[in-house]
């Protein structure tokens, strides 16, 4: 971080042409410091943007999600610098044309050793394994709609009847109703199945981004209003305690016939 | 020992939201408020590193909880003293409202340090407006060590370090140390919030709950005048991908309508 915070003033000191915008991948590394950053630079801050634009006056305007995707914010800057983070997969990929017009070297910062506050000590895996969610042809995921631990029975016969993996949306792993393993998103697993169910899931940012990929994607919640019909392909708005069940037992009678 | 807890008051994401007629906000009008999910977390992480002290034969650590916003605040205050804390100090001043997470942060790590706070916990991002900005701008104002995304902490005993295990991507944890003291923005998982008994409420309102201007700190860094960030407008998302809706007369018809599609799609 203070490499990047002497390579920006030192770029952005006087020069009229100087960088003043710093983007950063809104990963669980980077979004980590890039506040600390900003705060370092006198820079404003936007975080996790999705898009930005130019406004007559050449005035930056990010736009981003907030109320859990539910409404979107267009935010102005209001400092000449400016560090923001970027939503992974908010803008499609560019083969690189040419190599970067300049590249610049920076010295380890003097105090780089004496700084041992923070220490990492290791790294090890968040769960058991035993669920191939990566590998997985169809996914039904149990979303916080499904109710109750006794209740995520109705994904798991739908996951069953389908021949599918059994996935989870962050709030059902955090209330112990599956284990770590199941959990789609960017904290857990991400995913591309051929056919992707969610029911009962409302489908934060995170869980979006796990599982937007996947080429069919049927929605099945009470609320019109979920994000996670902004991405179906196929939305049901009812009940899943109703639908699911239907489905399972057409699945199961076709299997039968 | 001492323990600040940064907690934010938010919009329950379960109620409705509507879009006010400057364009620029959420109509407050009719709002269900709550305390964003992530700083439950990390007030219910507090309570149980204070437990364990406890547990340990060592002094109760004291937990100070904070909160910036206007009075509606103090409601959410007063269910972190229900739930436990020992004391609230409120951000309330006029001149600190209508910040950024910069202005907040700066604001919050100002009274922060004013008490001395050996380790701070907050949420990790949240539940409004997801920044997950406002606990790293309060670790480099007070110059101390952070670790986001937090899911597990565990005190030396010695009181001079944190060790704690922190999310990756892709199903791993980092597991790290942390000088005390330090600021921790804890994750939403790592434990399950307790419930306010009736008697913690009923003793919530004897507790100390103090209001905190803005001495100590530069009136242009806080609240508007302190923000880097304006928001211009709030819209409803664009509309789904133009996907099917189906709206069978009962779930059966549904069912079967879905799977029909489902045939042509190839993916049974």
């Amino acid at each position: 971080m203070e490499a990047l915070r002497v390579l920006i003033t030192r770029e952005s000191g006087g020069d009229p042409a100087a960088p003043t915008v710093v983007l950063l991948p809104h990963t669980y590394q980077s979004a980590e410091y890039a506040p600390r950053l900003a705060v370092r630079l006198g820079a404003a801050y936007v975080a996790s943007v999705s898009s930005a634009t130019l406004d007559a006056c050449g005035g930056l305007r990010f736009s981003r999600a907030i109320l859990q995707a539910r409404l979107r914010a267009e935010v102005r800057p209001k400092r000449r610098l400016v560090v923001a983070t970027v939503q992974i997969g908010a803008f499609g990929g560019h083969e690189p044309v040419e190599s970067p017009e300049r590249v610049f070297e920076v010295g380890r910062p003097a105090d780089v050793e004496r700084h041992r506050e923070r220490e990492m000590l290791g790294r090890e895996a968040a769960g058991a394994g035993g669920v191939d969610l990566p590998g997985a042809e169809r996914i039904v995921t149990a979303g916080r709609g499904v109710g109750g631990p006794d209740e995520v029975s109705v994904a798991a016969d739908l996951a069953s009847a389908l021949d599918a993996e059994l996935g989870a949306s962050r709030p059902v792993v955090d209330n112990g109703w599956l284990p770590r393993e199941h959990q789609v998103g960017s904290s857990g697993h991400i995913v591309a199945p051929n056919l992707y169910v969610a029911l009962g899931v409302s489908g934060s940012i995170q869980h979006l981004m796990g599982m937007s990929g996947s080429r069919v994607i049927v929605a099945i919640n009470r609320d019109p209003e979920a994000p996670i019909f902004s991405v179906a392909h196929y939305g049901i708005v009812a009940d899943l305690h109703d639908v699911a069940p239907a489905l399972t037992r057409l699945l199961e009678a076709r299997r039968s016939a | 020992m001492r323990i600040g807890v940064c907690i934010k008051q938010v919009p329950d994401t379960d109620s409705h939201l509507r879009i006010a007629d400057s364009g620029r906000e959420i109509d407050d009008s009719d709002l269900n408020w709550v305390i964003s999910s992530c700083d439950l977390c990390a007030l219910e992480e507090a309570l149980v590193l204070a437990e364990a002290e406890v547990s340990r034969g060592e002094e109760r650590p004291e937990l100070v909880v904070f909160s910036l916003g206007p009075a509606r605040v103090e409601e959410a205050l007063r269910k972190a003293l229900a739930l436990g804390a020992d004391r609230a100090v409120h951000l309330a001043d006029e001149a600190l409202q209508g910040g950024d997470a910069l202005a907040d942060g700066r604001a919050l790590a100002a009274a922060l340090a004013g008490e001395n706070c050996d380790l701070v916990l907050t949420g990790a991002q949240s539940d409004d407006l997801g920044q997950a900005a406002t606990p790293a701008v309060i670790a480099e104002i007070l110059g101390v060590p952070y670790a986001w995304l937090v899911m597990a902490v565990e005190l030396d005993s010695h009181k001079q370090s944190v060790r704690v295990v922190r999310e990756l991507e892709g199903g791993m944890n980092e597991v790290l140390r942390l000088d005390l003291p330090a600021v921790l923005a804890i994750q939403a998982g790592i434990n399950k919030p307790r419930f306010a008994s009736l008697r913690g409420t009923l003793q919530a309102r004897r507790k100390p709950l103090q209001l905190e201007g803005c001495s100590g700190v530069d009136a242009g860094l806080v609240g508007a005048a302190g923000a880097g960030t304006e928001t211009e407008s709030v819209t409803l998302p664009p509309a789904g991908a133009g996907g099917v809706v189906i709206e069978g007369a009962s779930a059966e018809a549904a069912a079967e309508e879905l799977l029909a599609h489902l045939e042509r799609e190839a993916v049974l």
